[in-house]
C-alpha cells in the first residue's frame, strides 16, 4: 500500500523573489532521479514540507504542459513558509501531490474565459493561463481575458509572464493595483472595478466562464459584477483558500458541508458552493 | 462448548481464555481515576467488566492521540512508521463504540485514499462488544440508528440474557476468535430488542437532518451555544471524531512528523494564516460540529457522525447537551 | 436559606435588573439536563429569569462569562467573586459594568465523590435539605451530608461569602481558613511519590483544554499553548509536552489563581492538578502575605513592583546575583 503521507524528495532548482518587499518567492522543483513527473490539472495543489519544520499546502503555479519542473509561489507568513523561503538551489523539499480537483479544463473547452485573480491567489490562475495559451491548447478556448490585481505595483507577481501576455494578440490582459506608486502607468483600482471595465468585451464563441481566486473581499465584490455580465453560477469557478492539512480528506480541517476542499475542491462552481453551508460564500 | 455465558465468573473466564491466546494484545476497560478507559490488559483482574462503559472511547486504539507518521534519524532519510500490530482484541466495547469504528472505517479506510496507519491497526482488530442492559441518563443511541443490541461493527456481541450473556457471532473474524477461545455460539436472535429499556424516544434522523439544514441561519444558534467554553472535551471524548493536525518535532534526537488530535471547536482550527476565519465565532464552530455529525456525514459517509454514546453530554464542563440542541433545531416545529 | 429560597430570590433580582436595564445579561445557573448538574445560564429576557436556580451542583466559575464592556449581573459566591476581583485588578473588567448578586456558599457537591460513596448507584435526582443530600435512583433514597461529598476546592475554600457584592442574598455563612493542609501533606511525601502522583494525573490529560477554557483567569487572547511561532510547547500527548503545558499554565496563574477548582471540575478525564496551583498560592501567601481575590485593593504580587524590591539585578543587569 502506498503511503499518502510520505512525501517525494524534490530538488530545488531555482528560488526567485517575486515582490519588492521580498515577502513572496517562487521556488521551482524537479523530481528526483528515477521518479517520473506526475500529470496534473491547473488548479491542483501539493503539500510541501521540510521534515522537522512542517508541511503546508500550495497551489501549483506552473503549467502542466511543462511537468518536469513545478513552480510554487510562497508568501512568508509562518514557520514553514519562512523555511521554504530560505531553501537554496540543490536543497531538498518534500512534496505530496498532486492534490485536489483543479479547474474543470474539459468543461471550459470552447468557451470565452475570464480569469480573475487578486494578490497571492493568482498562482494557480497563472498555471491555468499558461496552460490555456500553450499552442497545443489555445485552440480549445475562445477569447481569454485575464484580470489581475495587487495592492501595489511592488506586489505584482510573475512579471515575465505579464510582459509576455501583454505582448500577445490572442488574449486581453488587465493589470490593476489598489494603490499606484510613482512609476506606475497602468490601471489603478480594485479587481472588481477592473472587471466592470471589461464588461464590453464581446463574446467570441458565446459560452463564457470565469475562474476566480483571491482574497474573500475581492471575491465578494467580484461576484455581483459577474452576475451583471450575465454569467450564471454554474459558469463561475472559485478556487477557495482553505486551511488544509492532510490533503486526502481525512483530517477534517477543510470541510465545507459534506465536501472536503482538499479532495472535492479547492475549485468549486458558484452553483455548487451555493448548495453548501454559507460559511464560504 | 457453550453458547451462553452464565454470570460474571464466566465472563472473566472468557477474558482469561482470550488473554491466554498466544500473540494477542487485549484492550478492555480499566479503572482510570474515578472513570474508565480502554487500555491494554495483561490479566482479567485488571478489566472493569461491570462498568457501564469507559469514559474514554476506544478510538485511541486505532487512531492514537499522537501518532508518528514519519521519522528521520540524524543524517538519514525519512522513513514511514506504518505499524505492524499483532492481532488485537477489543474486549467489552459497547455497541455504540463498535458502530463508531464503522464510522471511522469509512473516514480513514474509505474513499480513494486509504490511511495506511489506521488500516494496519484496523486489520489486526477483533471487536467483542457487550450489549447494554439499561441506558444511562446520557445515552441516545436509538436516535442515531443504533441500539443497545446493535451488532454493527462488532465481530462478537455478548447479548445480555438474564444474569448472563448469549454469544452472538457476527463475522468470520468473530467465529475464529470464538473457536480459539473455546466457546460456541447461538444462531438467530432470541431476545427481543424491544424488551430492553430504550434511551428515550428515538429521533427520526432523516427528518432531523432536513430540519437542521433549514435551521442553518437560525438566529438562535448564538444564544443556545453562548455557554460553550470552546474547549475540545466533546470532540476528544467522542468515539467517532477523527480530525487531526500534522506537526513536526524533534524527539530523542530524531525528527518526527506526527499527527495529533485536533478539534473543530478550537479557535485555531480553521483560522488561516492571513487571519481570515470562515468560522470565527463559537456559535459557528458549535453549529459546524452538530451539522457535521447529523447532516454532512450522512451525505459523505451514509451514516451519522454520532453514535449517541452520550460521552459529550457527560464530558461537557458546562453541560451543553447536544440532545437539547438537536431538539431545538431539528425537533418538530 | 434553602437552595429553593435562594433560587427564587436570584430569579427575582435577575428579573428586576433586566427590566430596569441595570444589566444586559444575568449570569447564573439553571437546572442541568442530567442528574447532579446545574448549567450556566445567560438570561437576557426578564421572562426567562425563572429558570435560574441555586443548588449544590453549581460547579462552574461564572466569572468566566463576564466580557469587557458588557453590563452584566452575575450570581457570585466566594470563588466567583475572588475571580472577579482579580479580573478588575487586571483591568479586564470594570467594576461599574458588573452587578454582583452575592450568595453565601457552603460548598458544592462532587458527583464523583457521590459515586464513590454509593458505588453502582445510578443517580436519578438529588434533593437538598439542611446540609443533607437525599439521593434517588436506588430502591430507596439514600442520604449523605453535603460536607462529606464536597469538591476538594470547596473543602479548602478560604472565602465562602462574596468578597464584593451589590445585592446580597441569604445570610452570610461563617468564614474559616483551612490553610494549605493539602500542600503540606503533598510536600511531606517522598519525592518519588510526588512525582508519580503528578505523572498519573498528567497521563490522563487529552489536551482538550477544558481546564483552560473553564478558568476565569485564563484570559490571554492568545494562549502560549496555541502559539506556533515560536512553539513553546508541543501539542500532542507526549508526557513532557503535557507537563510543560500544565506547569506553564499554573505558573501563569501564580498570585492570580482564585483557587476555585473550576479547572479540575471541568476536566472530562478527571485530571486534578490543583495541587500545582495551590502550591503556588501557598508560596505567594508565604512570600507576599496575600491570597488572590481576597482584597480588592491589594496589588497582584507578581504584577507589582517597587524600587524597594530586593531583586535589584533587574535594575542593574551587570551585577551578579548573590
Amino acid at each position: 500500500m502506498s503511503n499518502p503521507y510520505a512525501p517525494v524528495p524534490m530538488r530545488v532548482e531555482k528560488s526567485v523573489t517575486e515582490t519588492e518587499d521580498g515577502s513572496i518567492r517562487t521556488i521551482s522543483l524537479t523530481f528526483p532521479d528515477g521518479t517520473a513527473p506526475f500529470g496534473f490539472v491547473p488548479g491542483q495543489f501539493a503539500e510541501l514540507s521540510i521534515l522537522g519544520v512542517g508541511e503546508a499546502p500550495f497551489g501549483i503555479a506552473s503549467s502542466p504542459m511543462s511537468p518536469d519542473m513545478l513552480d510554487f509561489t510562497i508568501a512568508r507568513v509562518g514557520t514553514v513558509t519562512t523555511e521554504l523561503h530560505y531553501l537554496e538551489p540543490g536543497e531538498s523539499v518534500g512534496l505530496r501531490g498532486p492534490l485536489g480537483n483543479g479547474y474543470p479544463v474539459e468543461g471550459l473547452s470552447g468557451r470565452d474565459l475570464l480569469v480573475i485573480g487578486g494578490g497571492f491567489g493568482f498562482s494557480t490562475l497563472r498555471a491555468f493561463t499558461n496552460y490555456a495559451l500553450h499552442p497545443g491548447n489555445r485552440g480549445n478556448f475562445g477569447g481569454i481575458t485575464v484580470v489581475y490585481g495587487a495592492r501595489n505595483p511592488g506586489l505584482l507577481l510573475y512579471r515575465d509572464d505579464l510582459c509576455d501576455w501583454a505582448a500577445r494578440d490572442d488574449m486581453n490582459l488587465v493589470v490593476t493595483v489598489d494603490r499606484a506608486d510613482e512609476g506606475w502607468t497602468g490601471m489603478t483600482g480594485t479587481v472588481p472595478a477592473a472587471v466592470e471595465k471589461v464588461k464590453g468585451v464581446k463574446s467570441v464563441l458565446g459560452g463564457r466562464a470565469a475562474l476566480v481566486c483571491g482574497p474573500p473581499a475581492m471575491i465578494r465584490y467580484t461576484l455581483p459584477v459577474l452576475a451583471d455580465l450575465g454569467l450564471a453560477p454554474a459558469d463561475i469557478f472559485l478556487s477557495l483558500e482553505m486551511k488544509m492539512k492532510c490533503g486526502i480528506g481525512k483530517c477534517g480541517r477543510c470541510g465545507i458541508g459534506g465536501s472536503y476542499a482538499c479532495t472535492d475542491g479547492p475549485v468549486y462552481s458558484l452553483e455548487r458552493l451555493r448548495g453548501l453551508p454559507g460559511e464560504f460564500r | 462448548m457453550t453458547d451462553t455465558i452464565h454470570g460474571r465468573e464466566s465472563l472473566v473466564r472468557l477474558l482469561e481464555g482470550i488473554l491466554a491466546m498466544p500473540g494477542v494484545t487485549v484492550y478492555a476497560p480499566v479503572a482510570e481515576g474515578d472513570g474508565a478507559a480502554f487500555d491494554r490488559v495483561l490479566s482479567a483482574s485488571e478489566a472493569l467488566l461491570d462498568s457501564s462503559g469507559a469514559v474514554r472511547p476506544p478510538r485511541q486504539i486505532l487512531a492514537p492521540m499522537t501518532e508518528t507518521l514519519l521519522a528521520m534519524e540524524p543524517g538519514g532519510s525519512a522513513v514511514d512508521s506504518v505499524p505492524a500490530p499483532e492481532p488485537t482484541i477489543l474486549f467489552g466495547a459497547r455497541p455504540c463504540d463498535a458502530r463508531a469504528i464503522v464510522f471511522l472505517d469509512r473516514v480513514y479506510a474509505g474513499g480513494d485514499r486509504i490511511d495506511p496507519y489506521y488500516a494496519a491497526r484496523r486489520e489486526a482488530l477483533t471487536i467483542l462488544s457487550i450489549g447494554c442492559r439499561e441506558p444511562r441518563a446520557t445515552c441516545f443511541c436509538t436516535s442515531t440508528r443504533g441500539g443497545p443490541l446493535s451488532v454493527e461493527g462488532s465481530d462478537i456481541l455478548l447479548e445480555p440474557s438474564g444474569e448472563g450473556w448469549i454469544v452472538r457471532i457476527i463475522t468470520e473474524r468473530g467465529a475464529s476468535l470464538v473457536g480459539r477461545a473455546g466457546l460456541g455460539s447461538s444462531d438467530g436472535r432470541v431476545t427481543d430488542p424491544a424488551a430492553f429499556p430504550q434511551a428515550g424516544a428515538p429521533r427520526d434522523l432523516s427528518a432531523l437532518r432536513g430540519r437542521l439544514e433549514q435551521a442553518f441561519d437560525d438566529p438562535r444558534w448564538e444564544a443556545l451555544t453562548a455557554k460553550c467554553l470552546g474547549c475540545g472535551a466533546c470532540t476528544f471524548l467522542c468515539p467517532s471524531c477523527h480530525c487531526f493536525d500534522i506537526v513536526d518535532a524533534e524527539e530523542d534526537g530524531r525528527i518526527v512528523r506526527s499527527r495529533i488530535w485536533d478539534s473543530c471547536q478550537f479557535k485555531t482550527f480553521t483560522r488561516q494564516a492571513s487571519g481570515h476565519d470562515p468560522r470565527p465565532t463559537g456559535a459557528d464552530r458549535y453549529r459546524h460540529r452538530l451539522m457535521h455529525k447529523f447532516s454532512y456525514c450522512l451525505e459523505s459517509y451514509g451514516m451519522p457522525g454520532c453514535v449517541g454514546c452520550g460521552r459529550c453530554v457527560e464530558a461537557c464542563p458546562v453541560n451543553l447537551d447536544i440532545r437539547l440542541l438537536l431538539d431545538a433545531f431539528g425537533g418538530e416545529r | 436559606m434553602s437552595g429553593a429560597g435562594l433560587s427564587a430570590r436570584i430569579a427575582e433580582a435577575a428579573s428586576r435588573l433586566l427590566s430596569e436595564g441595570s444589566a444586559e445579561v444575568v449570569i447564573g445557573f439553571e437546572q442541568g439536563s442530567i442528574p447532579m448538574r446545574a448549567t450556566p445560564c445567560l438570561v437576557t429576557d426578564p421572562s426567562d429569569a425563572g429558570r435560574l436556580v441555586w443548588n449544590a451542583f453549581c460547579a462552574n466559575n461564572l466569572a468566566r462569562y463576564l466580557e469587557p464592556g458588557r453590563k452584566a449581573a452575575i450570581v457570585a459566591r466566594g470563588c466567583d467573586s475572588r475571580a472577579i476581583v482579580e479580573l478588575i485588578k487586571e483591568r479586564r473588567l470594570k467594576r461599574s459594568d458588573i452587578v454582583v448578586i452575592g450568595v453565601p456558599c457552603t460548598g458544592m457537591a462532587d458527583p464523583r465523590a457521590i459515586a464513590r460513596r454509593f458505588p453502582g448507584l445510578r443517580v436519578t435526582a438529588v434533593d437538598e435539605s439542611d446540609g443533607m443530600l437525599v439521593i434517588h435512583g436506588g430502591p430507596e433514597p439514600v442520604s449523605v451530608p453535603l460536607d462529606e461529598v464536597l469538591h476538594a476546592s470547596c473543602r479548602l475554600c478560604a472565602r465562602r461569602n462574596p468578597v464584593i457584592c451589590d445585592i446580597p442574598l441569604g445570610d452570610p455563612v461563617a468564614e474559616r481558613d483551612p490553610g494549605f493542609p493539602d500542600v503540606e501533606a503533598f510536600a511531606s511525601l517522598p519525592a518519588e511519590e510526588r512525582r508519580s502522583r503528578v505523572e498519573a494525573e498528567m497521563a490522563k490529560c487529552i489536551r482538550c483544554y477544558a481546564c483552560r477554557s473553564a478558568c476565569p483567569l485564563c484570559t490571554c487572547a492568545s494562549c502560549f499553548a496555541d502559539s506556533s511561532q515560536p512553539q513553546w510547547v508541543g501539542r500532542g500527548a507526549h508526557p513532557e509536552d503535557v507537563t510543560a503545558f500544565h506547569v506553564m499554565r499554573a505558573m501563569h496563574l501564580a498570585g492570580r489563581c482564585a483557587e476555585c477548582g473550576a479547572c479540575a471540575r471541568a476536566c472530562p478525564t478527571g485530571v486534578d492538578l490543583s495541587i500545582l496551583n495551590r502550591r503556588l498560592a501557598s508560596d505567594v501567601s508565604e512570600l507576599f502575605g496575600c491570597r488572590a481575590g481576597l482584597d480588592e485593593n491589594a496589588p497582584q504580587p507578581l504584577a507589582a513592583s517597587s524600587m524597594e524590591d530586593s531583586q535589584d539585578f533587574m535594575l542593574d543587569p551587570g551585577r551578579k546575583r548573590e
